[in-house]
């Protein structure tokens, strides 16, 4: 019987996001080329032997599930306890969408049940790091505690992102959520290993929304929760400028992970491409390309997913264009993220005007999934499209659209 | 083919013609195209055709392949019925040998097919760089009510006399048939790729096998037997890209029409995807200085130097000031600062020194195999290191794990450096090792 199941919230509905998660779970958001966010939580379960894996889902799953697809890539697809993907469901007397992390996490506690486990590490499908767990799994076994929080530091600018921990020695004291400024340098990552026997006991204490009302109570009672300090890179990409940062930098010539470290390659569901082409005349460097993209124009500083075509004549700088998308000729881009399949027209320009002054917003074009931009079309910086939203066809999207402030509208 | 057909790959040859890059793997585990190995292709073909149960013929040095294959996860061949097998000679009964030809590795095959509710068989060459959907081809068999129906491709009149010459009537009912002819009478040519109705190759296998003057080869024995028997041979006109890769500069060839700006084998269409064994790396991966042009880059590979005109495999490197033209850089090849590259053939863990000079071109052919290697290629054999400032002239050869100790201060063209660690030099001509005399005995 295995003792631990891994469980991984992956239901979030993403705001910070925008069009990139309208029609996704956070999770399964393409990152770095040919990855997608969850690819880092299961590797790191595959390389720490940890199985079973229970994904909890909730907002838009259908690209999620289709990309764990069974759990092939991570060797989860066992005859016995590999992957599950829990969506909430109806039951005789109620029907109710998940309402928070730890509700998520609570209602299907008889499911963990069935798989024989003793505890859970619960941690968030959306976060970039790669982390031995079994590490993780030894502290808490070690301080025989009912929880185990795995915290990690943080710098000044990123509190107000994050839930800061006071640690004294080994043990958690209290919690300060996303402050303005705090002494507090370490912050909890989200990932937690629980005793089955503490999550029995709250859950029959009547439900929980968030893993805040689940842990802080318990903390107030003086509940010993073991912290488990991680170094490494760790990241939780909770909006657009996270996204585009993170993914950037994986271009610098020190990446803040290995993705492709062969004891430890960062796995996901193989798409098939081709070998990236490069045409006569093309110009790319400082950049991720993956395999499946054509490069005939100029590329600095970007990420082409699989499948991405820039045409002759057309300069892709510090973008990032998921699968398929396809940049007519002599089109300009300028810190820009297209979402697949997008199509740009010949000669247009995303990211048209002055970069915002410091302070000023990332000036970040965002174009959603499949829309289309017309030939010679200039898209302001800053502004989004909505997905599905064919300018070519509506001057009225066109319009709208071209407004700096614009809003998505599908 | 409703119910799928039976497939046997034939993908035991030694392929002596393709020197280095086949010396210690079999033809069809041949790495090609920047990701692929050359089986990818029929096997591929296989599975978009609809046929999901093939049997795989290994003889020459099958580890590579084995692994290459494993399971058949890659290309939806890991089933409960069917799948793919990989079929190794053994002992163990009377008939059981080596195989003494392509007829003889089927025959010995032929249990395999027993129980399967199959009419027809359909026989594959491992070898061969082409995209093609055999339920046309079984169409063709099938309306013309064939005995056998071999697929046929024009070939270069020049080439002709290196392939299995036939002419065809209106109908495409096969009226000659000549393996290797001196003296060519057409241009069409087959392309080893044989729908038999199954009694019939029972048949025609078991007189095969009881003969003995027989070389027990379907290009040499079987087929022109058929034909003087009578058979109804029909031959299917393919009209689209094939390409023999048996020899080097027809190997180098077809990883260079890849780069055409519309490829004969588009390997990007979604339709009919070549599948192969996936290597989970990162993206390419361009440094600041970085230009790539005119050439194919697999995923895990990284550019800080110029490439031209290449094709780069998974976690090929080339370094600053590094310049590779007209080349093929296999997995994990690594091209070290100021080093350049030109018209050469890199095995995988190929290590080139820095400022090393690797230049192709005109030259005398290669003094060990003139045969194989005279059009100004040089080629390097798997994990060779080669020293700082090393300069290397065309139609060089350098053999599989050389030490920077090994070589000269310069490499004349035509010239070989060997492996003196090696003792395993006798496979480079082809010829069985002694491992494999010793276990006939």
């Amino acid at each position: 019987m295995r003792e631990t199941m891994a469980v991984f919230l992956a239901g979030g509905r993403g705001r910070g996001l925008g069009v990139l998660s309208e029609h996704r779970a956070t999770a399964a958001l393409p990152f770095a080329g040919k990855y997608r966010l969850v690819d880092f939580s299961l590797s790191n379960c595959h390389y720490s032997g940890i199985w079973p894996v229970a994904l909890l889902t909730q907002h838009a799953p259908t690209s999620l599930r289709e990309h764990v697809h069974g759990g092939r890539a991570w060797d989860l697809d066992r005859a016995e306890g590999g992957i599950l993907t829990l969506q909430p469901f109806a039951r005789r007397e109620r029907a109710a969408w998940y309402t928070g992390a730890a509700d998520a996490l609570l209602r299907n506690l008889s499911t963990y049940a069935d798989s024989g486990a003793h505890r859970l590490l619960v941690g968030s499908a959306e976060h970039v790091y790669l982390m031995d767990y079994s590490e993780l799994l030894a502290s808490h076994l070690d301080a025989r505690c009912p929880v185990t929080a795995a915290v990690t530091p943080a710098r000044p600018e990123q509190v107000r992102r994050r839930h800061m921990v006071e640690v004294r020695g080994d043990r958690v004291q209290r919690f300060e959520h996303y402050p303005e400024r705090t002494d507090l340098t370490l912050a909890a990552m989200g990932l937690y290993v629980f005793e089955m026997e503490f999550l029995r006991a709250e859950a029959a204490d009547g439900p929980r929304r968030s893993l805040r009302d689940l842990l802080e109570p318990a903390l107030a009672r003086g509940l010993p929760v073991n912290a488990f300090r991680f170094g490494g890179f760790w990241e939780d990409v909770r909006d657009l400028e996270t996204y585009y940062r993170t993914s950037m930098a994986f271009l610098a010539p020190e990446p803040p992970l290995l993705l492709g470290d062969p004891q430890w390659p960062v796995e996901t569901r193989g798409e098939e491409r081709a070998p990236a082409v490069f045409a006569e005349g093309s110009r790319a460097r400082s950049s991720l390309i993956a395999g499946g993209a054509v490069v005939e124009g100029e590329v600095e500083n970007s990420i082409l997913f699989g499948g991405v075509v820039v045409e002759h004549g057309a300069r892709v700088k510090d973008s990032i264009l998921l699968q398929d998308a396809h940049i007519g000729a002599e089109a300009v881009l300028d810190r820009a993220i297209l979402d697949k399949q997008v199509g740009v027209g010949e000669g247009a320009v995303l990211g048209d005007g002055p970069l915002p002054p410091p302070g000023g917003g990332t000036g970040l074009c965002v174009v959603g999934k499949e829309a289309r931009l017309p030939a010679g079309y200039r898209l302001p910086r800053g502004a989004a499209v909505g997905v599905g939203a064919d300018l070519t066809k509506s001057e009225i999207l066109r319009e709208f659209a071209a407004r700096p402030a614009g809003k998505p509208r599908p | 083919m409703s119910q799928g057909g039976y497939a046997f790959l034939l993908a035991g040859g030694i392929g002596a013609r393709l020197c280095l890059l086949s010396e210690k793997r079999a033809k069809p585990a041949v790495p090609f195209g920047g990701k692929y190995r050359i089986i990818d292709f029929a096997l591929s073909n296989c599975v978009n055709s609809g046929i999901f149960d093939v049997g795989i013929l290994t003889q020459y040095r099958p580890t590579s392949l084995n692994q290459h294959i494993g399971n058949g996860r890659p290309w939806d061949l890991d089933r409960t019925r069917g799948g793919v097998q990989l079929l190794q000679p053994y002992l163990g009964s009377v008939e059981n040998d080596w195989y003494r030809g392509t007829a003889d590795a089927i025959y010995q095959n032929l249990m395999h097919v027993r129980q399967r509710r199959v009419e027809d068989l359909l026989i594959l060459s491992g070898d061969h760089i082409y995209k093609m959907d055999y339920t046309a081809m079984q169409d063709f068999h099938s309306d013309r009510r064939a005995a056998l129906t071999l697929a046929v491709t024009q070939v270069p009149e020049a080439d002709a006399s290196q392939f299995g010459i036939l002419e065809l009537d209106a109908r495409g009912r096969v009226v000659s048939f000549e393996e290797k002819p001196v003296k060519p009478r057409s241009r069409f040519a087959s392309m080893g790729v044989y729908l038999f109705r199954r009694d019939l190759l029972w048949k025609a296998l078991e007189e095969d096998a009881a003969r003995s003057d027989s070389s027990h080869d379907f290009g040499k024995d079987v087929i022109p037997r058929l034909l003087s028997d009578g058979a109804d041979v029909f031959g299917y006109p393919f009209p689209h890209y094939w390409q023999d890769v048996g020899t080097v500069d027809a190997y180098y060839q077809a990883n260079m029409d890849l780069l055409e700006e519309r490829p004969s084998v588009d390997l990007a269409d979604p339709s009919w995807v070549i599948h192969t064994a996936i290597l989970d790396l990162p993206p390419v991966r361009l440094g600041p200085s970085a230009a790539v042009e005119r050439s194919l880059v697999a995923n895990g590979a990284r550019v800080e130097g110029r490439v031209v005109r290449s094709v780069l495999f998974p976690g090929a490197v080339v370094e600053r000031d590094a310049e590779v033209v007209d080349s093929i850089l296999m997995n994990g090849t690594r091209v070290r600062p100021g080093a350049r590259v030109e018209r050469a053939i890199l095995d995988k863990q190929v290590w080139v020194g820095a400022g090393a000079q690797i230049a192709g071109g005109a030259g005398p052919p290669n003094e060990v195999c003139p045969e194989h290697l005279a059009s100004g290629l040089v080629i390097i054999g798997k994990g060779a290191a080669l020293p700082d400032g090393i300069e290397v002239g065309p139609n060089v050869r350098i053999d599989p794990g050389t030490r920077p100790e090994d070589f000269p201060a310069h490499v004349g063209a035509g010239k070989v450096v060997w492996n003196a660690r090696e003792p395993e030099g006798a496979h480079s001509h082809g010829y069985p090792g002694p491992e494999q005399a010793a276990m006939r005995d």
